[in-house]
């Protein structure tokens, strides 16, 4: 499924991951339009780092994370 | 009272030789004690274990294969003495504490008090026949999930990308759990990682169908999580027993996001080793192994990044390498292309005054060649009209006037005109008579 049209916030992991991976195929390949460079290589920075907010967290998400789960035992016990 | 006393009479004097229940039991106790009840290898299956005091407390009973009725059952004990050294070698040859439901190989000596009554006292076990047990049962369980075809199951469901949301099964406050979660979330890289507890009995008979409710649990919001981590701390308190257990290996098997089993067994492994579709030593282990699998994301994210940092400038490159291949070719070639224009030039001019100057002498002499002919023309024309005007000149010079009067005839004129008749001239007219030499006027006296 083509992806290049969806907002990068609406895709999955795995999407962004996939059209990252046919960006950079066109961008390799010998048949890249100049004209579409700056639109290829801004579509790209925005699914890499969607990509990576989403595997990490920020230290105030962090903190917030381990916070809750010292609070689940005790609140438990 | 006199029926009592009746009866005691009557018990004094009629009642046979007894002993006292103590006298029983050391003649009891005595025949117990015979070479063939010590020390003598037993095999059997180990129930009701407890360690109190030290001391070790266990049933051994020995079961029917098939149907599972108890043939024979003793009480044994470990003593504190005995048991530190004896469970320290059991564990380090099986990796397995000493627990209900292992089946042993023990040396007992049988032993009858007077007081609690006949038991076993263990001096020594055989961890072979246990290991060779556990290996036996463990095969047994991997051949019936096979046969049912779930035993790969799990192990061939892919690990999605990237496995952050984890489900952990494990006991709260359990060392092993604080281990994954520290580990987990300590991560120098700062993965987002997202876990919750799905609290389970991890030890003990009550373990298996704990952590099959906890599996349940997880299953019922499969599409909150990435993947399942079973965990429990490791070390000396490890007892396998209860996770080689048939109806926790088939859910494993079976449930439908990736498991990963972290049980805290260095030496041996359990039926969720195989079944699940990651196995680690211990919880950190298993959070180390998450970590890495999602670090390794964030490498593939990063060379992505670097690959397309590299695409993006060699086509930039490429492109402007080209533009001032161009930029450096434009003067040169436009060089080229003014200096061969004015060789053609050059050349068309050359050819152009061959050309014109071969016309032009083929014109010359067209015309030359025109100028004699007009010239031949003129003159031939100038000599016919010359010969002409001498003919003309002798026709003129024979008929004119002159040549005329000198043959002899002459004019006569009136007042200047010729006359051609004689009734134009009246009497007393004047006529001159021109001849070819003079003139005779004369008188007419009669017309």
């Amino acid at each position: 499924m083509d992806t290049a049209k969806t907002p990068v916030d609406k895709l999955t992991y795995t999407q962004a991951l996939t059209e990252l991976e046919t960006i950079l195929r066109t961008l390799q390949s010998d048949s890249c339009d100049v004209d579409r460079l700056t639109e290829l290589t801004r579509r790209a920075a925005a699914l890499l780092s969607h990509c990576r907010s989403r595997l990490t967290a920020t230290d105030k998400e962090l903190r917030e994370i381990l916070d809750s789960l010292e609070a689940t035992p005790q609140a438990g016990e | 009272m006199e029926s009592f006393g009746n009866f005691q009479v009557e018990e004094v004097t009629s009642s046979p030789q007894a002993i006292s229940l103590r006298e029983l039991t050391s003649i009891v106790a005595h025949l117990v004690s015979d070479s063939s009840t010590r020390d003598r290898w037993v095999t059997a299956e180990i129930m009701d274990f407890a360690v109190r005091g030290g001391h070790c407390y266990m049933e051994l009973v020995d079961k029917d294969a098939d149907t599972g009725k108890t043939l024979a059952k003793l009480r044994a004990i470990i003593w504190a003495s005995v048991y530190p050294r004896m469970s320290a070698m059991f564990c380090a040859a099986t990796g397995q504490q000493l627990a209900s439901g292992l089946k042993v190989m023990v040396k007992v000596t049988v032993n009858f008090h007077s007081v609690f009554g006949i038991s076993a006292v263990i001096s020594d076990i055989d961890p072979g026949y246990t290991m060779g047990d556990l290996v036996r049962r463990r095969n047994m369980m991997i051949q019936q999930l096979k046969d049912e075809g779930i035993y790969d199951m799990n192990r061939s469901l892919p690990w999605p990308d990237p496995t952050l949301r984890i489900a952990v099964v494990s006991a709260r406050g359990a060392a092993g759990y604080g281990d994954f979660i520290h580990q987990l979330y300590s991560n120098p890289l700062r993965l987002r990682f997202t876990t919750r507890l799905f609290e389970a009995v991890m030890q003990g008979e009550r373990a298996p169908a704990s952590m099959v409710a906890a599996l349940g649990r997880i299953a019922a919001e499969a599409d909150e999580w990435d993947a399942v981590a079973i965990i429990r701390g490791g070390g000396a308190t490890s007892d396998l027993v209860s996770l080689d257990n048939y109806e926790l290996a088939s859910h494993v098997a079976q449930f439908p996001l990736p498991v990963i089993v972290g049980v805290g067994h260095e030496r041996d492994v359990t039926i969720l080793d195989y079944v699940a579709g990651m196995r680690v030593k211990t919880p950190t282990a298993a959070a180390e192994w998450l970590v890495g699998r999602a670090g390794a994301q964030l490498d593939g994210l990063r060379d992505i990044a670097t690959r397309l940092l590299r695409a993006v400038s060699d086509t930039l490159s490429g492109n402007s390498r080209q533009l001032s291949f161009y930029q450096g070719q434009i003067p040169v070639l436009a060089a080229g292309v003014s200096q061969r224009a004015a060789a053609r030039l050059q050349r068309y001019g050359v050819s152009l005054s061959a050309v014109a100057s071969g016309r032009i002498v083929r014109r010359l002499d067209g015309l030359s060649a025109m100028s004699d002919k007009i010239a031949m023309a003129v003159s031939t024309r100038v000599r016919t009209h010359a010969d002409r005007l001498d003919a003309a000149a002798t026709l003129l010079k024979v008929l004119s006037p002159e040549a005329t009067l000198k043959r002899g005839y002459s004019i006569t004129r009136i007042d200047g005109h010729s006359v051609t008749s004689a009734e134009d001239v009246p009497a007393g007219a004047t006529l001159v008579t021109t001849l070819a030499s003079g003139t005779i006027t004369s008188t007419v006296n009669q017309s």
